[in-house]
């Protein structure tokens, strides 16, 4: 038998009968090759399991009170940065508004009253426009497309939902 | 509902004690894994830690259902090689490690020729893995030590059981050739095919 077939036996670490066994251990005595795999082999398997010196979990201890210290100065930090950014936010947006209401009280209150009434009429006419096109446009539109239309719509609500669901998903054990 | 499992359950509510059985219970597989990664007494040291500080930060996210040994050892291993990365060249130590450190011969032991062999032994074995790219040296100290199925590693190193397969592979292959080069003869620390790390 050529070198091949022991050398794959030792590679991929296969369950061996008694014949193959033996078969393998006359190839180790004249292939050097599959003589080292076989002994780096056997040199993994009986090396030592190697135990931390004593007194870790103490060290351990020590460390988590360390990082719990700090954790709680970046959420403390943390904390404080947003709302003082936040603040100063608010102050910058709304310090001119505050300015004009305080300088001209009656002048900011018509363009309030004008703003809210072209709001209001602007969504007025766009529900009217929408309401006239969903009356008209059934008639015009045959069953086939409501089919693609309505299987389209379907297939990117699954797509979404998937997205969702990876997204959301968390790998165990690994992301730290 | 197994001890092992009562004790997950109250540290992931916030009971310290039940964590430091679990460090107590673990802290030798994962710093053995450390060690065989990292190849230094002090990186080790420091990585085990590292590994259970991020496993109590994220035991809220650890499946009950599965092996808390593979998502510790996970966590470990991931942490281990993105070190290793981050150094980019491997560093042999010489004077930081009583792994590396030169044996002398203990005059009282039975034998003292034979400690100073097992010595020059562990060492050959102990840079042997260290020559591996990091990923199969996770899967070969998952593989030796802690005798992990191909199923498991692939799955505490987020790679699929085939990929498993192949890195292994290669790994003995690179292994036995650079164990052809020592050309030192084989010695047991640990008899083969016993019990595994934990």
């Amino acid at each position: 038998m050529n070198h091949r077939p022991f050398e794959d036996w030792l590679l991929d670490d296969q369950l061996l009968n008694p014949a193959q066994k033996r078969e393998l251990d006359t190839h180790l005595r004249t292939c050097n090759a599959c003589s080292a795999i076989a002994e780096s082999n056997l040199a993994l398997r009986s090396a030592r399991v190697v135990g931390p010196a004593p007194g870790f979990a103490a060290r351990f201890q020590e460390r988590l009170v360390v990082a719990r210290r700090a954790q709680r100065r970046r959420t403390l930090l943390g904390t404080l940065f947003f709302s003082l950014g936040g603040l100063l936010l608010m102050a910058l947006f709304t310090g001119p508004i505050l300015i004009s209401v305080v300088g001209s009280p009656a002048e900011w209150i018509s363009t309030m009253v004008r703003s809210l009434l072209f709001i209001y009429t602007t969504t007025m006419a766009v529900a009217e426009a929408g309401s006239v096109i969903f009356r008209v446009l059934p008639g015009f539109m045959p069953p086939f497309v409501w089919l693609v239309l309505i299987s389209t719509l379907s297939g990117l609500g699954l797509l979404w939902s998937v997205s969702i669901w990876r997204l959301m998903r968390r790998p165990q054990g690994v992301q730290a | 509902m197994n001890e092992e499992q009562t004790w997950i359950l109250q540290a992931k509510n916030g009971n310290d004690e039940a964590f430091t059985y679990i460090v107590e219970t673990y802290q030798t597989p994962v710093y053995n894994l450390c060690y065989r990664m990292l190849g230094h007494a002090e990186s080790a040291e420091d990585a085990a830690q590292e590994t259970f500080l991020r496993a109590y930060q994220h035991l809220h996210r650890y499946d009950i259902k599965r092996s808390f040994a593979t998502w510790l050892l996970s966590i470990a291993a991931h942490y281990c090689i993105d070190r290793l990365r981050k150094r980019k060249l491997p560093v042999f130590s010489v004077d930081e490690d009583e792994e590396t450190t030169f044996q002398i011969p203990d005059a009282q032991a039975l034998h003292p020729e034979g400690e100073a062999v097992r010595g020059e032994h562990r060492e050959q074995v102990h840079d042997l893995v260290q020559t591996l790219d990091t990923t199969d040296r996770a899967a070969i100290v998952m593989r030796y030590w802690y005798e992990f199925s191909e199923k498991e590693i692939a799955e505490a190193l987020n790679l699929t059981v085939s990929a498993v397969k192949s890195r292994l592979h290669r790994a003995r292959k690179q292994l036995g050739k650079t164990w052809q080069e020592s050309s030192t003869p084989a010695h047991v620390e640990r008899s083969p095919y016993e019990s595994p790390a934990f």
